[in-house]
């Protein structure tokens, strides 16, 4: 299990928790990001950027700052390189 | 103005949906429409006509659910229930049905007349999902109706669906979430007093007071009914204890299922192995270290664009305009009417050649990077530099507005969760070089100096509103909360819609801007046939001489930029009686940067100044004005000292 920030790119990750508080985690579910659902990590913006999430059954893509993205954790799913 | 009898009908749907193109392609164009979550911060009324029947039809900001988190979801949620519409017309994205559905259950929640705007099926067909619209009827039980907004099509099914919709009382079946789940809010039901003050119905006031905790009016029910309090703490700590999950989760998560549920059973999908063209263009703007270069090329292309075009465009129009003043002047003499023909002319003239030419491709570029979606990308790329002002990405998207207009930009500042972004963001906007100023910028700096100057100009105004942000935001300590911000996805553009949005856009120039202007420039004139533009000057003439440098006579001209930046540039030829091509004759290079730094920064113009006011309140429009008007003193002093 590791954070959104150490999740390697383009793989697919399963979001096991929402460390964040009822504001942070009520805003990812209207975006439809939940527990247990599959996502990907499109891209890292430099210098402390936000991190681009793609979900992967919908599509649905966000940009998440630093501070909300260290409080998602993930981890790998076998059988994706 | 529909008599009080129309029914009312409400547009409600997640951010994006394209609720707003839908909106308009029956309205007449009356939202401002974009690829970019929360366009619509307003409510906007229209009527239409069906058949002889008259509809009223509101359109309200996009919202993810009837919980709201920001400013804008609240407008929507009031809106809803202040309306009191006769029937909701629920526009859904068929490219996100499973997400979309969760406000649709909410809805059906609400027992309120119904329909469904299934809309971008073709979009969702492209990307490999099959809806079956009579199965998706079936399951939710209300009527649905497959749209695409941007073609116009599925509109007349849509409204005579709403207009039967009305008659036949279609208000959907609620499909029952799992049973542990429905006993408590049975429970709950059970125990609310026949006078309690529901919304809606006793299930979704039930629902409501379970799932928002301190939101709703939980606050006070201690004090009215402490036993009614006390269930209801029961019920929530008992959801809680049996799924360990926090109440809001609870709900949250069966609506999530349930919608789930439905777009399973009623669309197929065939996932596309292949990547879009979409997520390879995506791969390549969004590139960390690439994207950057590909943003400046962007913005270099677009701003050189519209200098191409309209440069040579404005040396052409002008040319008439001079020679009808030169005649003017030779007729008239300098008599009262040869100054007011003069304002006429300078005022329509200057609307005409030095105005138009600018705006019309700018318009025409803005609404491009619009539709395609680009602007959400370089919110994504500048957020970093964002946190090193204070900021966070989403105040890209106020910002970005600004360079249209600062108005909707300040508006638009209600997507920000908080009131620190709010002000802070409402503080930056009015330095955003709006069209107006653009073209100013244009039509002098790039004009006489080379467009090159006029980059380098906007260059400083970007680093200026950072330094600035730095500034302002070392007032403003409580932390900005994170950023999440939704990316739509790549659109290829309908040149239709972007016409019809320069259309509009131009339409509201012609109504009020210019008829400003042509009045401004008419002030002017009397002004100096009067002569009071002598005293005038005088009194300006310290700042405006000593701090700025610049010839007296444009002490008046600066007073108007109050009223719409253009104004300044057109009276300053007015007030140095030359042609726009002499210019160079009266003043310096040199001081046409200084004059266009200072009337680029010194006070928002009027409409600016109002919004201020109404959005945020007198306290924060006054230090807005004191901040412009510092900001514009130093600057361009500083700049006169530099050059």
């Amino acid at each position: 299990m590791m954070s959104l920030l150490e999740a390697p790119r383009r793989v697919r990750l399963k979001v096991i928790d929402i460390a964040g508080g009822e504001g942070v985690r009520r805003r990812l579910f209207s975006l439809g990001f939940h527990k247990g659902d599959e996502i990907e990590c499109r891209a890292q913006g430099i210098l402390g950027g936000p991190v681009i999430i793609k979900h992967i059954h919908s599509g649905v893509t966000a940009a998440v700052g630093r501070g909300i993205a260290r409080k998602i954790l993930v981890e790998a799913v076998d059988g994706t390189p | 103005m529909a008599p009080p009898s129309a029914p009312v009908a409400i547009f409600i749907g997640q951010p994006n949906c394209g609720k707003s193109t839908l909106f308009n392609a029956l309205a007449g164009h009356k939202a401002q429409t974009s690829n970019f979550p929360g366009t619509t911060v307003k409510h906007t009324h229209s009527n239409v006509n069906i058949g002889g029947r008259l509809l009223q039809v509101i359109d309200l900001p996009g919202t993810y659910s009837l919980n709201p988190s920001d400013p804008a979801e609240r407008v929507a949620l009031t809106h809803l229930f202040l309306e009191k519409p006769d029937v909701i017309i629920n526009v859904v994205d068929a490219t996100l049905l499973g997400r979309s559905l969760e406000l649709t259950l909410e809805l059906i929640e609400m027992e309120c007349p119904l329909v469904v705007a299934l809309n971008m099926t073709d979009l969702a067909e492209k990307k490999g999902i099959k809806v079956d619209p009579h199965k998706l009827e079936a399951l939710l039980g209300i009527p649905v109706i497959p749209t695409i907004a941007t073609r116009g099509r599925g509109i007349q099914e849509l409204l005579q669906a709403a207009l039967k919709c009305l008659e036949a009382d279609c208000r959907g079946a609620q499909p029952p979430w799992s049973g542990d789940v429905e006993d408590e809010i049975e429970k709950l039901i059970e125990l609310l007093p026949q006078d309690f003050p529901c919304v809606a119905n006793k299930r979704f006031t039930a629902i409501k007071m379970i799932e928002s905790g301190h939101l709703f009016c939980n606050a006070f029910l201690e004090e009215i009914n402490p036993s009614l309090k006390n269930s209801l703490d029961e019920v929530r700590s008992e959801l809680e204890r049996k799924r360990r999950l926090p109440v809001y989760e609870v709900i949250a998560a069966e609506r999530h299922h349930l919608s789930q549920r439905i777009f399973e059973e009623s669309s197929r999908v065939q996932r596309r192995t292949k990547a879009g063209w979409q997520e390879r263009l995506d791969g390549l703007i969004m590139h960390p270290l690439l994207g950057y270069p590909i943003m400046l090329i962007v913005f270099l292309i677009f701003f050189l664009l519209i200098f191409k075009v309209g440069s040579p465009l404005e040396t052409l129009l002008l040319k008439p305009f001079a020679s009808l003043r030169a005649v003017l002047q030779a007729w008239l003499g300098s008599r009262l009417s040869f100054h007011l023909a003069d304002g006429l002319l300078q005022g329509i003239g200057g609307g005409l050649a030095i105005v138009l030419p600018y705006y019309i491709p700018l318009l025409f570029l803005m609404a491009l990077l619009e539709d395609i979606g680009y602007l959400a990308r370089a919110g994504f790329l500048l957020d970093t530099f964002m946190h090193r002002i204070g900021l966070h990405g989403k105040s890209i998207s106020p910002f970005i507005l600004g360079f249209g207009c600062n108005v909707p930009a300040i508006v638009s500042t209600r997507i920000l969760e908080s009131r620190r972004d709010r002000v802070l963001t409402s503080l930056l906007i009015p330095f955003i070089p709006c069209s107006a100023r653009t073209t100013v910028i244009l039509a002098l700096v790039a004009f006489y100096l080379g467009p090159y100057w006029a980059l380098g100009f906007y260059a400083m105004n970007v680093l200026l509103v950072a330094a600035l942000s730095r500034i302002l935001s070392l007032f403003f300590k409580t932390p900005s909360p994170g950023l999440i911000l939704e990316i739509p996805s790549l659109k290829i553009p309908r040149l239709k819609n972007i016409f019809m949005k320069v259309y509009f856009q131009l339409k509201s120039f012609v109504q009020f801007a210019w008829p400003l202007l042509i009045a401004g420039s008419l002030v002017l004139g009397l002004i100096q046939s009067w002569h009071w533009d002598k005293t005038i000057n005088t009194v300006l003439s310290p700042l405006v001489v000593n701090v700025l440098g610049l010839p007296k006579e444009l002490g008046v001209t600066l007073i108007f930029g109050f009223l719409r930046k253009e104004l300044s540039l057109l009276m300053m030829l007015q007030a140095l009686s030359v042609n726009y091509q002499d210019l160079l004759s009266v003043v310096t290079r040199d001081q046409i940067i200084v004059f266009t730094v200072f009337i680029s920064f010194f006070i928002p113009c009027l409409s600016t100044f109002a919004i201020l006011w109404k959005e945020s309140g007198k306290k924060i429009a006054f230090l807005s004005a004191g901040l412009s008007i510092s900001v514009a003193v130093i600057v361009s002093f500083l700049v006169r000292l530099v050059i």
